[in-house]
């Protein structure tokens, strides 16, 4: 196969190529094309050559591009990263050798060149596969001079071209953090980036968790004296609480709706209700003798997940919202809390106490079936919470001493630290979406 | 053959009773004899906290003669209000704890009801594990933080 030369003519053939076709169906079909060529042959092959530049500006710009693309592809534990092999270019007429590519393994060739408008950087990206295909071509202008967010905005075009499903880049998490002296809530990118601190209650904030429109956040706050739910609505900035005598734990939101499922003990008994968006209580959704805490929706919204201890020690069971009948879920294990019903609606996840003391997380099919345990040996590993996409898992571990966040694949490998800042955090919620 | 079976029994009840005896002479703890009370004993001791087992709200039979005696501070003392703090040691789960931990503040309401105090006397508020009162990471620490605790107010 031909290589075409002219880098202007390949512009022009996909820019038209573009106007034919709907982007999210060809990223479809060429994520499909590249899942069923490496079927069973595991992570995808990407050659990353150097963004290439002309003058200091520019070069600097496209070292710091360089390093959040392929931050953002490492993060997501998909993909075999390589640097372009020496003889990647004809050394007479720097045309491209594809077969420097295909002899290296790799699936995918990504380059670029950046430049400037004024001051505001600009990056052309080109994606090839091994045949000289070209399965991207598009150009990136920085929003100011915000460089992460140009390499990101590429980093998830290109995993939703491989892999056919929107990237976590983009995404953030909100958790708690003791790094004050006081618990209060942070946000930080995917990836532990950009931390930001949310709440200054100077009380204890706990459970954090955002609506899925992104508007609102609700998490459970000592301020008042005793645990209270407090709402904010982060468009407005005006923040609301439930003010029920007794406890408020753990908010989960009810996806499509601007209700959020919280346990109150108001009425005695500790019984989880649906809550809306202004402080007010819609209405109870469990009934049950003892303590029904932790919720987590499926992902239509018609089912709960949450933990309950009507037949004893604590278990998980999932009710259907509209009968209001629940059955057990988990039967293994004596002390299992903490479910995470994952987007792709067929799996739960949930931290079981074992024998040993030790705290662990395992993942369990809706239906009861297939339970696997993802985390072992390594002493308290606590509070999973799905990435948006469903591909990775957050938690809180106490591997290395105190409780730090730790991120996940969605079959328990490639497991390492978030973030590393001062103090203890825990309690992470995968909840802010691109 | 048919004499042999009255005299097994004969031998054997003597046998149980003797091995019986030797179990209970190891398995009794000598109670430690308790240390005479202060010279000018106050005529009501202050309040206490009281303790639980793991993952229970039950208020054990020695939690319940301490509640006697704090329900006696409550009758002598009757301007007095209380917040009972229900707390949980740090094993299990946050979320979980903090109910567990209300629960615990609301067993013992209710038994210092039982006692006689005036309900609306008594506030309750769940502290979870978020307030250890030791921050020790073995039993000897949990087993002070699985308690309630109570506060004059």
């Amino acid at each position: 196969m031909r290589v075409n030369k002219n880098p202007v003519t390949v512009l022009v053939i996909v820019l038209l190529a573009l106007l034919f076709l709907p982007i999210t169906l060809r990223a479809e079909q060429v994520g499909e094309y590249i899942a069923i060529s490496k079927e069973g042959s595991g992570r995808i092959s990407i050659v990353l050559d150097k963004i290439a530049s002309k003058g200091r500006l520019e070069s600097t710009w496209a070292g710091s591009t360089d390093g959040t693309i392929k931050g953002a592809l490492d993060f997501t534990g998909l993909f075999n990263l390589m640097p372009a092999p020496l003889n990647i270019r004809n050394a007479q007429d720097g045309t491209l050798n594809l077969g420097s590519i295909s002899s290296v393994g790799a699936d995918v060739f990504v380059a670029g060149t950046m430049s400037q408008k004024l001051g505001v950087p600009l990056l052309d990206m080109q994606v090839l596969d091994a045949t000289g295909k070209v399965l991207l071509a598009r150009k990136y202008e920085g929003r100011g001079n915000n460089l992460r967010e140009i390499g990101l905005r590429f980093a998830a075009d290109l995993v939703e071209l491989l892999t056919g499903k929107r990237s976590v880049f983009g995404t953030g998490i909100v958790f708690v953090s003791n790094r004050t002296g006081n618990k209060e809530i942070y946000r930080c990118d995917f990836d532990g980036q950009n931390i930001r601190q949310l709440t200054s209650s100077g009380s204890i904030s706990l459970t954090p968790a955002v609506s899925h429109d992104g508007r609102y956040l609700a998490w459970t706050d000592y301020t008042s004296g005793r645990p209270d739910l407090y709402i904010r609505d982060m468009s407005r900035n005006v923040t609301v609480s439930v003010r029920k005598q007794g406890v408020s734990i753990s908010p989960a939101w009810r996806p499509g709706t601007a209700q959020c499922a919280t346990t109150l003990s108001h009425q005695g008994d500790q019984d989880i209700y649906l809550i809306n968006a202004d402080g007010t209580v819609a209405r109870r959704l469990t009934n049950g003798r003892g303590i029904d805490v932790s919720p987590s929706f499926s992902p239509d919204g018609s089912k709960m997940a949450f933990v309950s201890t009507r037949e004893g020690r604590p278990q998980i069971f999932i009710q259907d919202i509209a009968s209001g009948v629940a059955r057990r879920l988990t039967y293994s294990g004596n002390y299992n809390t903490q479910p995470a019903w994952s987007p792709t609606g067929d799996k739960i996840l949930y931290s079981s106490m074992q024998k040993s003391g030790e705290i662990n997380i395992f993942m369990i099919n809706s239906d009861g079936s297939g339970m696997m345990q993802l985390t072992s040996g390594s002493r308290n590993n606590e509070y999973p919470s799905w990435s948006p996409d469903g591909s990775m898992i957050v938690f809180s571990s106490s591997r290395q001493g105190p409780r730090k966040l730790f991120v996940m694949n969605a079959d328990g490998s490639n497991q390492r630290p978030l973030l590393q800042i001062d103090g203890e955090q825990q309690q992470p919620s995968w909840s802010l979406k691109n | 053959m048919s004499y042999i079976k009255p005299l097994s029994r004969v031998l054997y009840v003597p046998a149980v009773l003797f091995l019986g005896a030797c179990c209970c002479n190891k398995s009794v703890v000598k109670p430690t004899p308790k240390a005479p009370p202060a010279l000018p004993a106050p005529v009501v001791a202050p309040m206490s906290d009281i303790f639980f087992d793991f993952d229970r709200s039950v208020i054990t039979p020695a939690s319940q003669d301490q509640l006697r005696k704090n329900a006696e501070w409550m009758a002598a003392n009757a301007g007095k209000n209380v917040t009972l703090e229900g707390h949980c040691d740090e094993r299990g789960t946050s979320e979980y704890n903090m109910a567990l931990g209300e629960r615990r503040a609301q067993a013992t309401k209710e038994s210092m009801s039982s006692f006689g105090v005036d309900s609306a006397r008594m506030s309750t508020v769940s502290f979870g594990e978020e307030k250890p009162f030791d921050i020790g990471h073995d039993e000897a620490a949990w087993s002070k933080n699985r308690r309630v605790h109570f506060v004059e107010k």
